[in-house]
Parts: C-alpha cells; structure tokens; sequence
C-alpha cells in the first residue's frame, strides 16, 4: 500500500461501505444534494475550525508519512474531508434506518389487508 | 489529567445536546433509530479511529498533555468518542431540523396543521 494514501483510503473504504445504503437501502442522502449541503456547511465549518485551533496549539498532529501533503490552513485535506465522509456516513445509516422502518410498517398493513382480502374471497 | 482536548470535547457535546434541548426541539432523542445510528457509529469509530490512531504508526498522535491520557479501545483517546458524538448529532440535528422545515412549509399553506394525527413523516412517537 502507498503510505501517503494511507489516511485518504481509510475515508474512501468509510463511503464504499456506506454507499449500498443510498444505492439499495432506499436512504435518500446523496440525492438530496442541497439539503446535504446546507447541512454540511455548518458542521464542516465548525469543526474544521476546532481542528485548525487544536492544530495549531499541538494537541494533535498529523504524521507526513500517511497524507498526501495537501494542505489547507494548516490540515491535511484528508482531514477536511473526514468531515463530510463521517457526517454522510451517519446520514446514510440514519436515513436507511427510517426507510427499513417504514418498509416493515408498510408490509404489515399490506400483510394485514392481505390477510383480510383472503376471508372476503371465501 | 484532562487537558484542553478533554474540555473541548466535553463542551462541544454539552453545547450540541443544548442547542437541541433549548433550540432546535426536533425530538431527535426520542426517536430510536437516532440512537441505533449512534451505536453504528461507534461501532465503525473502532476500526476507522483504531487505525489511524494506533501508536505503532500513528497518521494522528496526541499530545498527552492535552487528553486525559485513557486511551480505550487500542489506542483511541477516549476524549474521540466525545468528539464524534458531537459531529455525528450535529449532522442529524441540522438533517432533521431541515426535514421537519420542508414539511411545514408543505403542510402550512395548505391550512392543514390542526388535522388530527398530522405528524412530519419520521417523527418520534414518544
């Protein structure tokens, strides 16, 4: 494995796992682009700012052997997309949650109006 | 000893549960799924945190200085866990809260907010 990709193929495997959720479980995440977007601003704001402060007075670092050695106010870019990686990941999980829910709750009625069509026809 | 990262962590989870609590009122906590999302997160911190985090080859090292120095699973600072609780329900604080304003502004105009059992698709039953 190329080391500098280290941190980069850590995120790409947490959006390949989570993928199948929008593409199959019926989340509507990533097609709900601007909802996604006004959502994300804040949080990546936000917590980028936190990570630039705590950078910036050492309470963390990152090692130069596992980014690619792009960097935006002092963090790596790996980093900066580390923040829309995880909050889209939960979303996914979140919102495939919802839709298994409300499958479930939609084949009870089906099942239970089945089950009552079956006493008519008799 | 907690250091700045331990404070840090504990207030941004403290303001985000707020800003819910005092603000928002989406009812986020009530709902179940909510806090099975939570779960899975956590669940997936352990492989994702362990490995970037783990001390024989570290893409992130600590200043011990700055955490309270429990590092628990492998080599994850506990203080992460703080951390991510805190993105995690900011994300789906901002997600639902965005939910909830579209199906008002559905359902408003339409003069239909006193109908009995109207509820925003997905919301809590508690």
């Amino acid at each position: 494995m190329i080391d500098s990709a280290r941190y980069l193929l850590i995120l790409a495997a947490c959006a390949a796992v989570t993928l199948p959720l929008e593409f199959g479980l019926g989340a509507r995440v990533y097609r709900r682009p601007r909802t996604l977007a006004a959502v994300l601003l804040p949080v990546v704001a936000m917590f980028a700012a936190w990570d630039v402060v705590a950078t910036a007075r050492g309470h963390w670092w990152f090692d130069d052997r596992y980014v690619l050695g792009v960097r935006l106010l002092g963090l790596p870019i790996e980093e900066w997309l580390f923040f829309v990686v995880v909050p889209v990941s939960a979303l996914l999980t979140f919102e495939a949650l919802g839709q298994s829910a409300r499958r479930l709750a939609r084949a009870r009625v089906s099942d239970r109006r089945s089950t009552v069509g079956d006493r008519h026809a008799r | 000893m907690p250091g700045e990262y331990t404070l840090a962590a504990l207030a941004a989870s403290v303001a985000v549960v707020g800003l819910e609590l005092v603000l928002f009122r989406t009812g986020l906590f009530r709902e179940a799924r909510y806090w099975v999302t939570v779960a899975i997160v956590f669940g997936f911190q352990l492989p994702v945190d362990g490995w970037l985090t783990h001390r024989s080859a570290p893409v992130v090292s600590y200043n011990e200085a700055e955490t309270s120095g429990l590092r628990f699973p492998a080599d994850i600072p506990v203080e992460d866990f703080a951390f991510g609780f805190a993105l995690v329900t900011l994300t789906l604080l901002l997600w639902r809260r965005q939910q909830l304003r579209a199906w008002r502004a559905r359902e408003a105009p339409a003069g239909n907010g006193a109908r009995v059992g109207c509820r925003p698709p997905g919301a809590g039953h508690a």
